[in-house]
């Protein structure tokens, strides 16, 4: 661990930004259940101040607001899968918290530390771009707090970098609440059913009305730097029936699509081959329960 | 005081484990826990480098660093002396590394911290050497050498290594060492068979993962007297080998085991981490602790033995084996532990699992850049059983013989001797194998299965059978496998059992207290087990070779026999009554026949205690198996009574990502007798836990001699949803020379199911796969190359 010359921990969103703002090198510390370990494995080093978000009431709590849901930036796994909202019209993002890590790292980790951390592997991540998901960020460059919002596609750049301006915080992430007809499915596969990371993972979604896919969202994670839309595979699909041939040729697509690496967790033919399978595999089962 | 007590015993109950509301209650005091007073904490620098030469080490700067206390390397203990098996190790590395995991350099600072910064300060030029990383490479002709011998140092400096018993002089070529057995004519066994069948099979690194990691604290009195807490499995061997790397008297040398959280065999050796915290200890005068990361544990301790074993094996028609010819290359790694040694068990499952009239065996065990491996539970017999095992079936199958069938038709019965020398006073292996087959309803499933597998279906079920042979009554490895036994009576009737048998969390003590209590007749709380002070314990070989049960066992109850002797005489003698007549029971001494009363316990122990003798009841005793070493060619008896297993497991098979799952494991095991119904169901579960990891998720990832996964996160061990049902069923065979009857299990369950799942998944898939672990990866790709091949 490296020594700190600074902790602070704003109680209040705009004691936050104004503390980014001026002290500049800030490290952020949410559930840290990503910050602590790559930070004693010396992957992560902490910079000048260590600031601890926890106490801010504004990036706490799950709310709807008009059609979107807002789920705060501290909201954590647990309370995410346990959350009425959430389970009424998200239940995609409690399947995905459900393959999330183990109980102890749910009860700490944090969504906006899972989307901050841009693991290319994070749970939430596929499942949130399936959903179309914004996220809200903070800041204060002057003297008025300033809000911007960007879907989340856009937000990730590398593994571990996203867009986020050094004086930016991450409030929010916003979920459109899904049109009726909308069926979505998310696979993580990992080598073991528990404690896993990924390696890969396929979310899929649409609206599908009279047997037509429409409005299809197709996301891979664990495949490429960022997690990435499987856009090849959303457009076969989009305003298609899902019969074998169209399923076929979708996950091929899905496979063709993909570049990923090969590591200590898969190979880059095994990670294609698996995008492949489990596209199909997803596919037919939404076709066959609908 | 009740008036009759009739005959009651704890063997073969289920018996919580003596140290079980410790553990569970987070109050256990490991290593880890332990601080003292002046303590200094100990951290090593390793190699950056392969296989290099060090050039130069400069220490200044971590030696300015406030707080840091010594800094030492190899220039700084001109007097250490090589340790290991083969004594080709020194502990801080002189003039080369010769894997990552390497020692150069040695902190001892007034915290981790400061250790942990000092280190950083530690400059070091190398110069890069060859690496060698495949076992193959190593024997081609004009192969770097890992250890080279000295300038101008030839064979005729033998005597000089003598005479000084320090400098090690390298080896004129990589290999370290060299295994050959041979019974019959293997020959004459091939001209005999049917079917001959030879495949060569890939075995893994995989480590121990012991909850507890390695560590140790080193202390000098001022006397010069050395303690050391220290998680050793053998603290009797350590503190002579100990005397001898340190070139102390070994009447100075005491050793204390605290709490030991896990072993599986890899505290049986000593490694550099050891005798370098005793340099420091010596260099700062002060206690040093040194307790590994999890990281250090998987870096720096030892693995499983990985091998390279080719088996060429027949049968007649009918059924019966010919012959078997097994060559293995050993990957020694870069220096020599345990794992060199494994084929000394391997052998004996080629020979002796199954009649087998002709065998011959071969092994090299090659030095390469990449880490050693040690001794871990099962010891070699995790190898030889996926080869032998996975042959069973095919031969079986090349035959059109039922995989049951072949084995009864070759399996091993009681009284019989091998032709290795090993002699089966009690064998329950028939029986394991009918019991095994029938509970799991093995050859109906592997029929149907057989019958399923070509059509379509993403599930493929299997069922896979596996049998093992293994020593279970100590293991004549060293000139002696005795344990000793003191054995206390205080004046309130409470035992104190003080052995030399070390407890790694295996449930020795519990069993020990059981054996004193069924010869005592006192209830399990009123005996302490002392066991970890070499300073108190009476002499024992160690904890290993599933020994301590049968061993620290029979000499537990050879202890309380002589105090229940002197108590029955004495109490014969005080109510004028015939010592044959009377029965030691719940704390008290009654008639045998009637269980009528004769008093208490506590009284006639005061009464001694006040007689004018003032006899004390303390008795001891000394165990030693009757078995006897192997010759020179391997043959004779080493155990005293060997254990038996047979393990069938259930599969499915996902064919579209080839991930394995385990669904059931039946197990039949030939245990003599159950001791601690309790301690030994969770023994045999945690065994086929350990076997599952190793055949299914467990790889310690080497790659060019550098470990790619130091980590739980990519070192996938098994999660608690993969745990498969489990039905177990003990076979009892009473065996003569055991205590009450019990064998020795410590090793027996993790053994068969690497094999039996291999053979599972051929009967799921028509697939054989010859190379652990079975990541779903490797599955995949074996099901995928399979499909091309038939499309």
């Amino acid at each position: 661990m490296t020594a700190l010359d600074n902790y602070v921990a704003p109680t209040s969103l705009e004691q936050a930004v104004v503390q980014l703002q001026e002290l500049g090198e800030v490290t952020i510390l949410a559930g840290g259940t990503d910050l602590m370990p790559q930070s004693h494995a010396g992957r992560v080093k902490f910079k000048r101040t260590l600031m601890n978000i926890r106490r801010i009431p504004e990036l706490h709590g799950i709310v709807r607001e008009g059609d979107e849901i807002r789920i705060g930036a501290l909201t954590t796994i647990t309370e995410l899968m346990e959350h009425p909202l959430v389970r009424e019209h998200l239940p995609l993002l409690v399947e995905a918290g459900d393959h999330f890590a183990s109980a102890q790292i749910r009860n700490a980790g944090t969504v906006g530390g899972n989307i901050c951390n841009a693991s290319p592997a994070g749970d939430t991540l596929v499942p949130l771009m399936v959903l179309g998901a914004h996220v809200e960020l903070a800041s204060k460059p002057d003297d008025t707090l300033f809000r911007r919002s960007m879907p989340l596609p856009e937000f990730f750049v590398g593994p571990g970098k996203t867009r986020l301006a050094p004086a930016e915080l991450l409030t929010a992430v916003r979920v459109p609440i899904p049109p009726k007809g909308f069926v979505a499915r998310f696979h993580k596969f990992g080598t073991r059913p528990a404690l896993d990371i990924s390696a890969i993972s396929i979310g899929v979604g649409g609206v599908l009305k009279n047997g037509v896919f429409t409005d299809v969202r197709v996301a891979f994670g664990a495949v490429a730097p960022t997690p990435v839309c499987g856009c090849a595979a959303q457009e076969v699909l989009e305003g298609k029936r899902l019969d074998a041939a169209t399923i076929a040729a979708a996950a091929a697509a899905a496979r063709d699509e993909v570049h990923p690496i090969s590591d200590v967790r898969a190979s880059a033919w095994y990670r294609k081959e698996m995008i492949h399978n489990m596209t199909k595999r997803i596919l037919e089962d939404v076709s066959a329960n609908h | 005081m009740p008036e009759a007590i009739q005959k009651d015993s704890l063997i073969g109950k289920r018996i919580t484990k003596l140290d079980a509301p410790e553990k569970a209650g987070g109050k256990t005091r490991y290593i880890h826990d332990i601080d003292l007073p002046g303590q200094l904490h100990g951290k090593i620098l390793r190699s950056t480098r392969i296989h290099a030469l060090i050039k130069r080490i400069d220490t200044a700067a971590a030696k300015a660093l406030p707080g840091v206390h010594a800094v030492i390397t190899a220039a700084d203990v001109p007097y250490q002396r090589p340790i290991g098996v083969a004594k080709d190790h020194f502990p801080l590395k002189t003039d080369r590394v010769r894997s990552l995991r390497d020692e150069i350099a040695a902190v001892a600072a007034e915290t981790e911290a400061i250790a942990e910064a000092a280190l950083k300060l530690i400059k070091v030029e190398y110069e890069d050497l060859p690496v060698l990383s495949d076992p193959n490479d190593s024997l081609k002709p004009g192969a770097p050498l890992i250890h080279p011998e000295p300038h101008g140092a030839t064979a005729k400096h033998d005597h000089l290594k003598q005479a000084q018993g320090i400098a090690y002089l390298g080896k004129p070529d990589n290999i370290a060492m060299v295994f050959d057995y041979q019974q019959g004519d293997v020959a004459q066994g091939e001209r005999e068979s049917d079917v001959v069948l030879e495949h060569t099979f890939h075995l893994h690194y995989v480590t121990h993962c012991c909850m507890g990691v390695s560590g140790i604290i080193a202390e000098f009195d001022s006397s010069g007297n050395l303690l050391m807490n220290s998680n050793t499995q053998v603290p009797f061997l350590h503190k002579r080998e100990f005397a001898e790397i340190l070139n102390m008297d070994p009447a100075r040398i005491r050793i204390i085991q605290p709490p030991i959280g896990g072993g599986f065999g890899s505290k049986l050796d000593i490694y550099p981490f050891e005798p370098i915290t005793v340099f420091l200890a010596k260099a700062t005068g002060r206690p040093v602790k040194l307790v590994f990361t999890r990281e250090e544990e998987f870096l720096a301790s030892p693995t499983r033995q990985p091998v390279i074993l080719t088996l060429r094996s027949g049968c007649r028609k009918d059924g019966t084996l010919t012959f078997r010819t097994v060559s293995t290359l050993h990957d020694n790694g870069a220096y020599t532990s345990w794992g060199a040694t494994t084929p000394f068990v391997m052998m004996q499952t080629i020979s002796s699992l199954y009649r087998v009239p002709h065998c011959l065996y071969h092994t090299k065990a090659v030095y390469t850049n990449n880490p050693y491996a040690g001794s871990f539970r099962g010891y070699g017999n995790l190898q030889a059983t996926f080869a032998v095992e996975q042959h069973m079936d095919m031969m079986a199958a090349a035959i059109g013989m039922d995989p049951l069938a072949f084995r009864l038709k070759n399996a091993q019965d009681p009284g019989e001797v091998t032709p290795q020398g090993m002699h089966f006073k009690s064998c329950g292996f028939k029986e394991c194998l009918t019991t095994a087959a029938e509970a799991s309803g093995f050859q109906a499933k592997f029929k149907a299965n057989e019958a399923d597998k070509a059509k379509p279906g993403r599930f493929k079920r299997g069922v896979g059978m596996a049998s093992m042979l293994h020593v279970g009554g100590g293991a004549k490895i060293y000139p002696s496998d005795g344990c000793g036994t003191i054995l206390k009576m205080d004046d309130f009737g409470s035992v104190t059992l003080i052995t030399g048998a070390s407890e790694i969390g295996q449930g020795s003590e519990t069993v020990l207290a059981q054996l004193v209590c069924e010869e005592l007749g006192v209830p399990l709380s009123a005996v302490r087990v002392i066991n970890n002070d070499t300073e108190i314990t009476p002499w024992d070989v160690g904890v290993h070779a599933s020994r301590t049960t049968f061993i620290a066992g029979n000499s537990a109850i050879g202890a309380a026999k002589k105090a229940r002797g002197k108590i029955l005489d004495a109490a014969a003698k005080m109510a004028g009554l015939d010592a044959a007549d009377l029965d030691l029971r719940a704390g008290h001494i009654v008639e045998a026949k009637s269980g009528t009363v004769v008093m208490t316990l506590a009284k006639l122990l005061r009464q001694l205690h006040f007689s004018d003798k003032a006899e004390l009841v303390m008795t001891s005793f000394y165990y030693e198996p009757p078995s006897k070493h192997q010759d020179k060619h391997f043959k004779g008896d080493v155990s005293a009574a060997y254990a038996w297993a047979t393990q069938v497991v259930e599969v499915e098979v996902d064919t579209d990502t080839g991930i394995v799952r385990l669904l059931k494991v039946t197990g039949a095991h030939d245990v003599g007798r159950i001791l601690n119904r309790l301690g030994l169901e969770g023994q045999i579960e945690g065994g086929i836990v350990m076997g599952q990891g190793y055949a299914l998720t467990e790889e310690l990832m080497v790659e060019n001699g550098v470990v790619r996964n130091p980590g739980f996160r990519d070192y996938k061990l098994v999660t608690a949803p993969e745990i498969p049902e489990m039905d177990v069923r003990f076979i009892e065979t009473m065996d003569g020379e055991g205590p009450q009857g019990a064998k020795g299990v410590g090793e027996a369950p993790a053994i068969c199911i690497a094999a039996a799942t291999a053979n599972a998944i051929h009967n799921a898939t028509g697939v054989r796969i010859m190379a652990l672990p079975f990541t779903p990866e490797k599955v995949y790709r074996a099901l995928h190359a399979a499909r091309k091949e038939a499309a």
